[in-house]
């Protein structure tokens, strides 16, 4: 874990890291890094993942609506919109 | 007449016996929050629509069987019409436009929802140091941390304020918060209560369950807060049992399964006696200790690690300022819009996990961390399976040591990842635990820890519940011990 790494995965996660928490935050990924590295010791070759502790298929249904429409509702919570639309700056000149 | 430390079962008493009518209770409950401020439980009131409430139920009685009962719900489920932040600055104005399955259920069940408790931001911590709302401190005494995540639910049902809280478990943040403050809480089987309308943090081990001053009120809880639930991929459509039904079933003939690799040296001394003590305690009831091995035990901690962070970094994409939430002002560009509403409404822990997510998720890492986790994670879940071939439950201490001080864990997150150590395995297996009041040292409660197979809650209330009856750790308060 290097300060260009770390560059790397906050622009990936949409974040942006103070200048002056960026070497506690390397020192803290790295360690964090190292410390889940223990997982190496575990003999895994032919064991299938574990996703999730149901491994159940999810279960299909029919093709019917049943959700109620909250349009008004959610935009109105929005932080920006108008009747139809969430609001943005904008994206094409 | 007073409703302060009473359980669920005595308040429905003193309400059938007219010896309090509801809106005296909802009236003490917000007296008693007043009284409570510097305790930090509470983000948001529901006093109002509470009193309201409780004033129908005076006039029109109700045999529901949480009717008038106060509950504090935890700020990360969605209440209709009342902000849900989650513990963060990013949904500091957020007012849902509907209620969690959960929130529903027990308000169905004829609970009074009387407000929201503060938590670790977005539920990751396990000191409740992390919300962007302040530290909630522990009634048991100043300074000293409630636990987490759901730190505002065990501290408020420590102090007497109410008799039950909701609470979330993704590693331990029902379990090892109600250790430290002397309660009962509860992890159900993963699937079990449905995850809608509960704020994602890593869907594939969060868990809804209740805290509580006993086992028993556990139990009546649980009853109402399972449901199946369409809205949930994941909600189990199994039968659910009655919990009330086998909580006195003698336990004579049961088994306990004691971890053999379990290295309890890094305990205190006295933790491990009081530990010891509760074993035998569950001996004289007539159940018998079995030696067990869980190998992979020790790989909990850094397996969660992986998988956590992976599943939160991907949830916790949708608050981009743009649908709900907190929007940065004045942003140049939709770019500039993500990252700042982003930068600035996360808190340092979670936007630590949504790195270390966005590490083990990327190219060239995923197969050496992720997938590598996910099958270590089949290990672990490998170990309980055989273990439960010939046992009912398993018993471990719920945390490390008492309630420690705030800001003792330093500013290494290593230190405060492991004080999960115990309770991370079950949510990584799926399986259900609770922690019970077993021991008090120097005046601070301690936990002990028990664990079910899949979809055995009964066996765990059970165990809880006759431990309950034979000793009185679980009657402990931080004003003394209830009569």
């Amino acid at each position: 874990m290097d300060k260009k790494t770390v560059t790397t995965i906050s622009y990936l996660s949409r974040l942006m890291i103070d200048k002056e928490k960026e070497e506690k935050i390397v020192q803290d990924l790295d360690n964090i890094i190292e410390f889940v590295d223990q997982l190496n010791d575990a003999d895994t070759s032919d064991v299938e993942p574990l996703t999730n502790p149901l491994e159940k298929t999810a279960k299909t249904r029919s093709d019917q609506i049943t959700a109620k429409n909250l349009k008004k509702e959610l935009l109105e919570i929005a932080p920006s919109s108008n009747d139809d639309y969430f609001l943005v700056p904008r994206v094409v000149e | 007449m007073t409703i302060k430390y009473k359980t669920i079962k005595e308040i429905k008493n003193m309400i059938s016996q007219k010896e309090i009518s509801n809106k005296e209770i909802i009236k003490e409950v917000f007296d008693q929050i007043q009284a409570n401020e510097h305790l930090n439980a509470f983000i948001t009131l529901n006093k109002e629509p509470a009193l309201k409430k409780s004033e129908d139920l005076d006039n029109n009685p109700s045999d529901l069987p949480l009717a008038g009962i106060p509950i504090a719900q935890k700020d990360l489920f969605c209440t209709k019409d009342l902000r849900t932040t989650c513990g963060s600055r990013i949904l500091n104005n957020f007012i849902p436009p509907y209620s969690a399955t959960v929130i529903e259920n027990l308000e169905n069940a004829g609970c009074i929802s009387i407000g929201k408790t503060n938590m670790d931001e977005f539920a990751m911590g396990s000191s409740n140091e992390t919300s962007f709302f302040g530290n909630v401190e522990n009634p048991w005494g100043k300074n000293l941390v409630p636990g987490g995540s759901s730190g505002g639910s065990a501290a408020a049902v420590s102090a007497g304020i109410v008799p039950a809280a909701s609470a979330t478990d993704t590693g331990g943040s029902i379990r090892q918060p109600a250790s430290l403050c002397g309660i009962t809480g509860l992890k159900p089987t993963y699937g079990r209560v449905s995850r809608w309308g509960m704020i994602a943090f890593a869907s594939s081990l969060d868990q809804a369950g209740p805290m509580a001053r006993t086992a028993e009120d556990c139990a009546l809880l649980l009853n109402q807060m399972c449901s199946h639930d369409e809205k949930d991929t994941t909600s189990l459509d199994d039968a659910i049992p009655n919990f009330e039904e086998n909580l006195n079933e003698p336990l004579k003939d049961k088994k306990i399964g004691i971890v053999k690799d379990l290295d309890l040296s890094s305990l205190d001394n006295e933790v491990v006696k009081v530990y010891e003590d509760s074993l035998k305690e569950f001996e004289a009831l007539g159940a018998s200790l079995i030696d067990i091995s869980l190998p992979n035990l020790s790989l909990s901690v850094p397996t969660y690690y992986v998988v956590a962070p992976a599943e939160c970094s991907s949830n916790l994409s949708r608050f981009d300022g743009v649908k709900f939430g907190r929007r940065s002002e004045d942003p140049n560009n939709l770019e500039e819009l993500y990252i700042k509403s982003r930068s600035e409404g996360f808190g340092d822990e979670v936007k630590r996990r949504i790195l270390i997510g966005s590490y083990v998720l990327s190219a060239g890492y995923y197969d050496a961390y992720y997938k590598k986790a996910q099958q270590v994670r089949r290990l672990i879940k490998n170990d309980f399976d055989k273990a439960f071939s010939n046992i009912d439950v398993i018993m471990t201490p719920t945390t490390r040591g008492p309630a420690f001080e705030m800001g003792s864990k330093g500013s290494d997150p290593i230190q405060m990842y492991l004080e999960d150590l115990f309770t991370i395995s079950a949510n990584l297996a799926g399986l259900p635990a609770i922690s019970i009041p077993n021991g008090n040292i120097d005046n601070k409660p301690t936990g002990i820890q028990i664990i079910g197979n899949f979809l055995d809650e009964s066996s765990i209330l059970n165990f809880a519940h006759m431990f309950q009856t034979s000793t009185n750790w679980h009657k402990y308060t931080p004003e003394g011990v209830k009569e």
